[in-house]
């Protein structure tokens, strides 16, 4: 398979070499896959400045073996996504979700539905919008959508079925959360989860990308998950995402 | 071409460990890869003494005799850099830029007479760059002392260089000075340095307000 031609979003766009870019791209039949645009960075270019992340494109890309990195032959602008661009809070949001899938996903692996969350989690972003909390919702989302959907119906250590203990663990190494006896006995870091925060997190699992804007999350409910959904992130793919709090200087 | 990092581990030569720290050396530069780094190595050792030796020397020099400018981080070879100290350059604005090519790029179109602020990068939201990475408190502190009125930033028009000139504009504009951005016939991913002349004149032209 030489010529890929393929729509997808802009996952990264790395400086290489003295003028040109690597790209690397989520489609939706094949994936994340990369390839080098020669030239980007003249003034020159045919390239035409559609090569920033966030940016969906359709492109043609020529690779010898699958394992090559290919060559950008054409790249057209779909859809930029510009409000992404107006301010800090939104660009980072924008910036976690690029970086979730590129960390969680491997090369060649078609993931529909990821590419679906991706393209809707995206759109959803608006500067009047609680971008944090999209953010979150894409994040429990990825992880539906990867095999490490967190376990809430049973204890990741023992198996025992998940009863009403108070309180309420989640264990981000294990994936899942932990009961009241293997909590005791210690099975390393685990993280306060209460009752509400599981419904919360399943909630907005059920619920699609676009129906996600009814869901509230306040309080500890929300602090509870957030602190969950990155820690056990952090465990899954081993690198830390870009945060909100980087800006305040 | 041998390989020469997998080679090594058996061989105990000498020659072979002082090639692969050259290597080493050389893979560590931007754009290098290991098989160019092992061509580069090659060459360098078949090359002239003489040759390899100015190459060698030409670093030392750069690296001992040029400085930061301490007042806009340009290249210097004093405690301020040529731009800064000539008295014939409007001090009441500032450009500000990437990287000192960019400045060069400038400098050369003489589109610009004032004075120049240099970040060495730029903010990234994906790459985790901070304002403290690009030292902002710096140029923050040259506008606090005053006399300046404008700030044009002339980041590069990729996603870090708007998140620059959107995290300056927030930090500088409650200073009291006007805040511009460079308007762009320059393509959007594009290096401004690769700018040609009139592009660039015209950018700094056609700046517009921001904030
Ligand atoms: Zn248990
Ligand atoms: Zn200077």
């Amino acid at each position: 398979m030489p010529l890929v031609r393929t729509r997808g979003i802009i996952l990264r766009s790395l400086k290489w070499g003295d003028a040109d870019r690597i790209v690397t791209v989520y489609s939706p039949n094949f994936g994340k896959i990369r390839g080098v645009a020669r030239g980007a960075r003249r003034m020159k270019t045919r390239f035409g400045g559609v090569l920033e992340p966030f940016g969906l494109v359709d492109l043609s890309l020529f690779q010898k073996t699958p394992e090559s990195l290919g060559q950008i032959s054409q790249i057209d602008l779909v859809a930029s996504y510009s409000s992404i661009r107006e301010n800090l809070t939104v660009m980072t949001a924008a910036a976690r979700m690029v970086k979730m899938v590129e960390a969680i996903t491997v090369d060649r692996d078609p993931n529909p539905g990821m590419y679906t969350t991706l393209v809707h989690g995206l759109k959803s972003l608006r500067p009047e919008a609680d971008v944090a909390l999209s953010a979150l919702l894409f994040q429990i989302h990825v992880l539906g959508h990867t095999g490490f959907r967190p376990q809430f119906d049973s204890c990741t250590e023992c198996g025992q079925l998940a009863k009403q203990h108070i309180p309420q663990w989640f264990s981000p190494r294990l994936g899942g959360v932990v009961c009241h006896d293997c909590g005791q006995r210690g099975v390393g870091r685990m993280l306060s989860l209460s009752k509400g925060s599981v419904a919360f997190i399943e909630q907005a699992r059920r619920l699609s990308i676009p129906n996600l804007s009814r869901l509230k999350a306040i309080g500890s409910v929300r602090i509870e998950v957030e602190t969950a959904m990155e820690a056990y992130f952090y465990a899954v793919v081993g690198k830390s995402l870009p945060t909100f709090e980087q800006w305040v200087s | 071409m041998a390989d020469i990092t997998s080679s090594t581990s058996k061989a105990n030569g000498q020659p072979q460990g002082l090639l692969m720290r050259l290597t080493r050396e050389l893979v560590r530069l931007p754009g290098i890869g290991q098989k160019t780094a092992q061509r580069l190595a090659f060459h360098l050792m078949k090359t002239d003494t003489e040759e390899a030796l100015r190459l060698a020397e030409a670093i030392r020099e750069v690296k001992e005799k040029i400085t930061f400018c301490t007042q806009c981080r340009n290249i210097a070879e004093g405690p301020l850099c040529a731009i800064c100290l000539d008295p014939k350059r409007d001090t009441s604005s500032i450009l500000v830029v990437e990287e000192p090519s960019t400045l060069h790029a400038i400098e050369q179109s003489r589109a610009f007479r004032g004075l120049y602020h240099v970040l060495y990068g730029a903010l990234s939201p994906l790459d985790g760059v901070g304002p403290a990475d690009i030292r902002t408190h710096d140029l923050e502190n040259r506008v606090q002392q005053g006399g300046i009125t404008e700030v044009i930033v002339a980041t590069n028009p990729t996603i870090e260089g708007e998140a620059t000139a959107i995290y300056l504009t927030k930090r500088l504009k409650p200073l009291g000075v006007k805040v511009s951005r460079i308007a762009y016939g320059i393509p959007v991913g594009m290096d401004i340095e690769y700018a040609d002349e009139v592009t660039l004149l015209k950018s700094i032209e056609g700046r517009r307000d921001l904030g």
